[in-house]
């Protein structure tokens, strides 16, 4: 019962990176209707600028707040060279194009900062807590991401509830014809998505490097998890990326914990597959039948 | 007053629009009426801006308005409410109704948001609803209420009473025109329902096959029983 719950603690903190990064999937395929598979290495490249500017500073925040500055600027990078002009031909064009962005970026990454696996000190301590006499498997660390997590995600709701922008955001994605009818600028709310998501994905890259090392494709294997835990949210709900990001990160620590961690891939794409068989628009998706 | 001269819109080959002049003055009502295909919905999708004109132009009060984007004619006063029931069923009533005005500031999105509670009392009620839960009737006075968000000088309304029950037509189109005279708002309504739009307009157009056929007096139109049985339908 014991490694049961470390098990399931172990999980939480994993999971919350799983969660924002999923969240980053989500909020382009709402402002877009664009899986962006290049998500990851977004954030793999960000997560290289944060670690150049941390070697030259030594400051953890600054290096954060530099790789979500990457973020957004990256973001928009892609959504104006790529996916806007692959887009007005072809929609599944644009997600073909996604994948050539990673494979990009990555090889990018290996010729400005070389192929070699780098460490990403975390700012506090990675050990675990000990408390009543024993040392439990989640750290101060996994305090700050788990925290960090829950701050963006109640930041994020509040923009798209309170907020003009956030409101913009929403009609563009849900009818980018009324959006532009209401005076909406349509072009630029999809591109707010892209800043937004880059941004949200360059905290999960940060997050995530000192547990997974920083290489050009460290961050594969988040891709897996992320997206899956997006689709089974139903790619449109920001409750359910998280919900299920973090469902995720508990499912890969049991996996791993009770066989062995090169099956947790495969677990989370068989869950996929169920997921699709059974409940093709995700657990919190709606169902859209268009409305004549 | 939306002045529209010799427009002409082409869908590839297909020309949808030939030479198409009319006026739409403020305080009335002007109906737009024809048959299925007669280039009605093209008329004001590409007033609005949604679709580029091959020829001809249109002036919202002397401003030109064509050539420009959809996002741009409606802040410029000319609101369009598309054919269906234009509102988004994830957002409440009250935030489509925001939506209608975003770029004007808090105060006057305040007080357009009151007169069209006043306009339309239950959307006030069903504020905080999502519009989803609203039957047809409200959801139409919806998105008349999104449009006049925008304080437009001119509205287009395009087919209001489809799948609509004529009784509650023919309210809302009274409503609209009341409005109308008593605000100035000039009103260009299309409609395939020809004898409940003519109830309430001042002049009628009878548009066929992308030409312009008629114009006059909409009292006049509804008892030309010649053009009624050309045209019309019925």
């Amino acid at each position: 019962m014991t490694t049961f719950i470390d098990y399931l603690l172990g999980g939480v903190s994993s999971g919350a990176i799983i969660a924002l990064m999923a969240l980053a999937i989500v909020l382009i395929w709402r402002s877009t209707r664009v899986v962006n598979f290049a998500q990851v290495g977004q954030a793999m490249f960000t997560t290289y600028v944060a670690l150049t500017v941390r070697d030259a500073t030594g400051n953890w925040i600054i290096a954060l707040l530099a790789a979500i500055a990457a973020g957004a600027v990256l973001g928009l990078v892609v959504h104006w060279l790529v996916i806007r002009p692959v887009k007005r031909v072809d929609t599944s064009g644009a997600i073909i194009a996604t994948f050539g962005v990673l494979i990009s970026l990555q090889a990018l990454a290996g010729m400005l900062w070389g192929g070699d696996t780098r460490g990403y000190a975390p700012p506090v301590s990675n050990d675990g807590i000990q408390l009543a006499g024993r040392i439990w498997p989640f750290s101060w660390y996994d305090v700050l991401v788990i925290g960090v997590t829950i701050a963006l995600v109640i930041g994020l709701t509040l923009l798209f509830t309170r907020t003009n922008i956030g409101l913009a955001m929403r009609a563009s994605a849900f009818n980018p014809e009324v959006a532009r009818l209401s005076g909406v600028r349509v072009s630029r709310s999809l591109a707010y998505g892209w800043i937004l998501a880059g941004m949200v994905g360059a905290i999960a890259g940060v997050l995530v490097a000192p547990t997974s090392q920083v290489s050009p494709n460290s961050f594969d294997i988040l891709l897996v998890f992320a997206f899956t835990a997006a689709v089974i949210g139903g790619l449109d709900s920001l409750v359910g990326a998280v919900t299920f990001g973090i469902g995720t990160g508990l499912v890969i620590s049991l996996v791993s914990g009770y066989s062995d961690s090169s099956n947790a891939p495969v677990v989370a794409l068989v869950l996929l597959a169920l997921n699709l068989l059974l409940k093709p628009d995700g657990v919190f998706g709606h169902h859209h039948s268009r409305a004549v | 007053m939306l002045t529209v001269s010799e427009l002409s819109v082409s869908y590839g080959a297909v020309r949808a629009l030939a030479n198409v002049s009319l006026t739409v003055p403020p305080g009335e009502v002007t109906a737009v009426i024809g048959a299925n295909g007669a280039g009605k919905s093209t008329l004001m999708r590409t007033l609005a801006g949604l679709v580029r004109p091959a020829a001809g132009s249109a002036t919202l009060d002397g401003q030109p308005i064509t050539g420009r984007k959809a996002e741009d004619i409606v802040r410029m006063g000319l609101a369009l409410v598309p054919e269906g029931r234009s509102t988004i069923p994830d957002l409440t009533v009250e935030e489509n109704l925001r939506l209608g005005g975003l770029w004007r500031n808090r105060s006057d999105r305040a007080a357009s948001q009151a007169e069209v509670f006043d306009l339309f009392p239950i959307l006030g009620q069903r504020r905080h609803l999502r519009a989803d839960t609203l039957s047809g009737g409200e959801r139409q006075q919806l998105a008349i209420g999104r449009a006049l968000m925008a304080k437009p000088r001119c509205l287009l309304l395009d087919e209001p009473s489809l799948g609509l029950a004529p009784l509650i037509v023919t309210q809302i189109l009274e409503l609209v025109s009341g409005l109308a005279r008593n605000s100035g708002l000039a009103v260009l309504l299309v409609e395939q329902n020809a004898v409940t739009a003519l109830r309430v307009a001042t002049t009628g157009i009878v548009l066929n096959l992308g030409e312009i056929v008629q114009t006059g007096p909409a009292a006049d139109i509804a008892s030309d029983e010649q053009l009624r049985h050309a045209y019309l339908g019925y």
